[in-house]
């Protein structure tokens, strides 16, 4: 198992992880390159301005290492087929007839299926560490070159040096998917997972992607520092859903960007249940005139947990739409950080940019910080944010009491009603509903 | 967890002096004042700024972020911009060492 053998993230490990890869003279350099940066780079620390509310001072790096071939100690979903059971199910793809699957665990590709016909009119969809062997040329223009930033941080350069387990998927020009694709990345306790995904739709293609991630234990730690990047060429449309559900002891770092093309459209949806400490940076770029992103989350944390998310919305072209809505409902002691932009480069006239965050103080102890932001250097823009912290209202409550509900069910119901209007604005229904699911587990919980 | 746990010896906080120590997977900051130990989490509850790295001024921590004041002894918040107190933990010395008791 990675933990027994792990010693940290040095030039030792370092080079036996390459060693294990065989792969393009390209992708080695580049991880070549980022690991300089990693060792160069410091951890931020809370001076600065991203990390001053996120506290990682019990961060131990040495305890985790890159990602070796080895045997996965759990067992794999009963909904991807041909995967062991033991691993949580993926709940996003339940009941969803998917044209693909892929499965990785403990950041080691496990297994990939495709519709036939899909492949055959050139959709690439899998393990990006396979795929990236045989269509080297046609993934080289996109990898971690025009989205994400390796030297952003520390943690986006260990990303780039050290990702594995990763997923592909490229949708040629003019094709529209219409089954939804669903990618799982699974960890056993205190494993390590730096994934990548790549979602690249040339012009006028179409797809929707379902992606979760989990831990085989509620409790698991581990360390995930993931990226996602995906790029929409040219009237492209993505329907992106992405399920955050790791262990209660797991660290989360991850960089996450979006480029969307001209008239292009991207609809992104997170939820983030699980992890110990998460800090995510989420990075829509509208890159051509007409392009249109809707951007929505749902949080429900408990006990210690700490979520921190830093979106920006970046209008770099005219006549561009954002429309953000975050909604987090908080439990016991523990804290979401939303710090949301708008930025709005002086070429972006036309822009209409909106962000929301609201949350839902379910205890004396959580706390909720939300802070959002707009920098505008066009002049003929409409641009707006809102945010809210809030409690249950009693007087609802005693509404729904007076009507023969419990104080409990009262209180879920609300729970309930106050991410109906996150899922009301995704239009796949069975999406929307599987979404829901997993949220609704975690409101039955909630006592 | 109602337990005493062990943060530091008697000697890694002289008097008139602060430290900050991590426990499990928190952190702490420890006062030694007028010959008794008192101990804080190390979060000030305006920012989330490091409440150990303040400056001490009597009984009274000051935020080095933005100026908040909280009395060491239990906690209670003294000065805006913070509005709720911070955590306080009880202290014993046993020996030559110094232990709190976190709440859970």
């Amino acid at each position: 198992m990675t933990a027994a053998t792990a010693s940290g993230f040095t030039q030792e490990t370092f080079d036996a992880f390459l060693a294990s890869r065989r792969e393009p003279p390209w992708l080695t350099e580049s991880r070549r390159r980022a690991w300089q940066t990693f060792l160069e780079l410091p951890l931020p620390d809370r001076q600065h301005e991203e990390w001053r509310r996120t506290d990682i001072r019990s961060l131990r790096l040495e305890s985790f290492a890159p990602p070796l071939p080895s045997p996965f100690p759990g067992e794999a979903p009963k909904g991807y087929p041909g995967v062991r059971a033991g691993v949580p199910e993926p709940v996003l793809g339940e009941g969803v007839e998917l044209a693909g699957r892929a499965v990785a665990l403990d950041g080691q590709p496990y297994s990939a299926d495709l519709d036939p016909a899909l492949a055959a009119r050139g959709v690439l969809f899998g393990s990006l560490d396979e795929l990236v062997l045989g269509h080297s040329a046609r993934i080289q223009p996109y990898l971690l070159t025009r989205a994400v930033d390796p030297a952003y941080d520390k943690f986006a350069a260990l990303h780039a040096a050290c990702w594995s387990g990763g997923s592909l998927l490229l949708v040629p020009k003019g094709l529209a998917v219409e089954r939804p694709l669903g990618v799982l990345s699974a960890m056993s306790p205190d494993a390590v997972d730096l994934s990548h995904s790549l979602i690249v739709l040339e012009d006028g293609a179409e797809a929707t992607v379902l992606a979760e991630t989990a831990s085989t234990a509620p409790a698991a730690g581990g360390f995930h520092c993931g990226a996602v990047e995906i790029l929409l060429g040219r009237g492209a449309r993505l329907r992106y859903v992405n399920l955050q559900d790791w262990g209660t002891g797991v660290w989360h770092f991850a960089h996450h960007k979006a480029l969307v093309g001209p008239d292009a459209a991207l609809q992104w949806t997170i939820g983030a249940l699980g992890s110990r400490l998460a800090k995510v940076n989420q990075h829509v770029a509208l890159v051509g005139p007409g392009a249109h992103a809707q951007v929505n989350g749902v949080m429900f944390t408990d006990g210690r947990q700490h979520l921190s998310y830093h979106t920006l919305q970046h209008h770099e072209t005219p006549h561009g739409t954002s429309d953000l809505l975050y909604k987090g409902a908080l439990q016991g002691h523990s804290r979401i950080v939303w710090r949301g932009m708008i930025k709005v480069d002086r070429d972006a006239q036309k822009t209409d940019g909106y962000q929301r965050n609201d949350n839902l103080i379910l205890s004396d102890s959580a706390r909720a910080d939300s802070i959002p932001g707009l920098e505008i250097e066009a002049d003929d823009v409409k641009c707006s944010h809102g945010a809210t912290v809030g409690r249950v209202d009693d007087e609802q409550v005693f509404y729904a009491q007076a009507r023969g509900l419990t104080r409990r069910e009262a209180v879920r119901v609300i729970v309930a009603g106050f991410f109906q209007q996150v899922f009301d604005r995704i239009t796949l229904p069975r999406v929307r509903h599987a979404l829901g699911e997993a949220i609704g587990r975690r409101i039955r919980e909630f006592e | 967890m109602s337990d005493y746990v062990r943060v530091c010896r008697v000697a890694d906080v002289p008097e008139g002096g602060q430290a900050v120590f991590e426990v499990g997977d928190r952190f702490v900051a420890v006062f030694h004042v007028g010959g008794r130990f008192y101990a804080l989490d190390d979060c000030c509850t305006h920012d989330g700024g490091p409440l150990g790295e303040g400056r001490l001024e009597g009984f009274t921590i000051i935020c080095p972020r933005h100026g908040a004041k909280f009395d060491i002894r239990d906690g209670r918040v003294l000065s805006m911009p913070a509005v709720s107190d911070t955590q306080c933990f009880p202290v014993k010395v046993e020996g030559d060492e110094v232990l709190v008791r976190l709440d859970e």
